[in-house]
């Protein structure tokens, strides 16, 4: 492990897609942490997210770990461009010939995405609880890490969409197409979600609509970028603005989710090793 | 003899057979030339051996081993096609993760440097060097952990002159040094000066297995010249040991079927009353041997 841990630190040192996109994260995030203190203008309301409630125990690991997920695709690049780049310089290829197996390499891109979860959790962890501790109106102990599974939920929600690059890298093996691919995914994930929802409300009043929302389990709940996004609930609805104009903040843990993200995974990594095994190189 | 490599009915299917059944075997410490034009299955040959091609069928031992795994890998240095690198990262880096994954030591990275003469530009990236230098660090990589078998692919493809002749150096360095040499090429000169062995591919078929002076059954032939053409000619037919006598230009071929020395030839036709302008005994280069071979399995 310690080798393939090398092996990739060696790849990535002077790559330049790493260093641009990782230090773009970085700068964003530390954007993030003085965000609280400016006032947005939206439809003429001044909105300011501490006056909002956004920074209070225990909505912030909701809010943050939100907040910084959409983040994400400065990662995801990193992880799209490096291993694309194995392809386009064919040095998947000769990676091979020197010795290294398929399920190393797919093990060596794995650790790769740990290290990138890993570390970005760590940094939301810190940002939420800074964030936490320098507005949120309440201190107290057991309402502080009340919803710190949000940032489990981070970690598989990243994990799983990672994963779920290395594979479409895997497949399409150049940048544009992977970025194609993905929109592409993620626009038919869109369209069968309309569809199905469209099929059951169809015949259904409005008062038992709403009803019916929270609720019902609805098959596209478990698409792969769905039950992602599903991990974490969008958090403006638990904004002051929100609660007074009537909307209620109902969330329970996703379990479902939980375990549908997981085996996403497992069919993501498994699918990149089948394709490294199937194709003549 | 120890036995490095045995293949058996080798084949591979693209949307046509790129490799069509064949089987050869490579003994230690000699060097192996696998010898056809473009598109006759080398390198598809090659990549199925190193495991980058998933065979249609047939099996093959690495050092009595069935199959190709990664340690066997780690024994092989092998150059496919282009030198790949990380065109971002240095020479001396490169080095390295083949070092790594190889299990190599890092302090042969400077030996094989020195080795190809690129040790003083190991700091530079490798987008940054010229074709010639980028195959010199490929054969440096192959080089990296002293590597029982060397697998070679056209490892003088798209080079200058000066160029060839430091690749061709190198290599018969390599193979002084008792490592066996697999190299593959289209270029017949390049291998007859190099091999002891030569398998010959055509359409993916395998049409001659064996050492280079048995390649061609035939075992040279005469170049004479005198003044009355003729009269050399039926002297020659009269004495029963070619094969074939034949005027090419101003000379008479005369091809061996049972060997007989020059100076000896040059005797008996004076006893005929022959006297010579000319005699030489040649051996068929591995150009026209090669080119009666893939005659021969053309008809």
């Amino acid at each position: 492990m310690i080798r393939l841990l090398k092996l990739e630190y060696l790849k990535n040192l002077n790559y330049k897609p790493f260093k641009v996109f990782a230090g773009l994260y970085f700068i964003v995030l530390i954007a993030l942490l003085f965000v609280g203190l400016v006032d947005f203008d939206i439809f003429g309301n001044k909105i300011n997210l501490k006056e909002q409630g956004m920074y209070n125990f225990p909505g912030v690991w909701n809010f943050t770990t939100y907040i910084v997920g959409l983040l994400k695709i400065l990662l995801g690049c990193i992880i799209v461009f490096s291993i694309c780049q194995e392809f386009s310089n064919r040095m998947f290829k000769q990676n091979l010939i020197d010795g290294l197996g398929r399920e190393e390499f797919i093990f060596s891109k794995l650790l790769t995405i740990l290290l990138l979860t890993g570390f970005s959790t760590l940094i939301v962890f810190i940002l939420a609880f800074v964030l936490g501790k320098s507005y949120s109106n309440t201190q107290e102990s057991d309402l502080i890490f009340k919803e710190i599974y949000f940032i489990f939920n981070y970690f598989l929600k990243l994990f799983a969409f990672f994963s779920f690059l290395m594979f479409l890298s895997v497949l399409f093996r150049k940048s544009i197409f992977v970025f194609l691919g993905f929109f592409m995914f993620w626009f038919v994930e869109k369209i069968l979600i309309g569809i199905e929802s469209f099929g059951v409300m169809r015949n259904i009043n409005e008062l038992e609509r709403a009803k019916i929302l929270n609720t019902k389990v609805f098959y596209t709940d478990y698409l792969p970028l769905e039950s992602m996004s599903n991990l974490i609930p969008n958090p403006l609805i638990r904004t002051n603005m929100a609660q007074l104009l009537g909307m209620q903040f109902k969330f329970e843990y996703p379990w479902a989710s939980v375990m549908v993200c997981l085996v996403w995974s497992l069919v993501f990594i498994t699918g990149s090793y089948w394709i490294l095994k199937k194709k003549d190189w | 003899m120890e036995k490095i490599l045995e293949v058996k009915n080798l084949t591979k299917k693209f949307k046509q057979i790129a490799v069509n059944n064949i089987s050869f075997d490579v003994e230690k410490g000699n060097v192996y030339g696998l010898l056809g034009p473009n598109g006759s299955g080398k390198s598809t040959t090659f990549g199925m051996l190193l495991s980058t091609i998933n065979p249609t069928s047939g099996n093959w031992k690495w050092f009595g081993k069935e199959g190709t795994d990664t340690d066997t890998l780690k024994k092989i240095g092998a150059i496919i096609e282009q030198p790949n690198f990380y065109p971002y990262l240095s020479a001396e880096k490169n080095l390295e993760i083949v070092a790594t994954i190889k299990g190599a030591s890092y302090q042969r990275i400077d030996v094989v440097l020195e080795t190809v003469n690129l040790l003083t530009r190991k700091k530079e990236a490798f987008s940054t060097y010229s074709l010639g230098m980028k195959q010199r660090l490929a054969i440096a990589s192959a080089l990296l952990a002293n590597p029982e078998v060397l697998i070679l692919d056209e490892p003088t493809n798209g080079l200058d002159p000066e160029g060839i002749i430091q690749i061709r150096d190198i290599i018969n360095a390599i193979a002084k040094s008792g490592t066996t040499i697999i190299v593959a090429s289209h270029l017949l000169d390049e291998i007859e000066k190099i091999c002891s062995h030569v398998i010959v591919l055509k359409h993916g078929t395998a049409i001659y297995s064996g050492s280079v002076d048995a390649m061609s059954n035939t075992k040279g032939f005469f170049e004479l010249k005198s003044d009355d053409a003729n009269a050399l000619i039926s002297a020659l037919n009269s004495l029963k040991i070619f094969s074939s006598v034949k005027e090419k230009e101003d000379l008479v071929i005369a091809q061996i079927s049972e060997d007989i020395s020059a100076s000896d030839l040059n005797k008996k036709l004076f006893e005929k009353g022959i006297s010579l302008s000319h005699l030489m005994k040649k051996k068929e280069s591995l150009e026209t041997q090669f080119l009666e071979l893939v005659k021969q399995s053309n008809s």
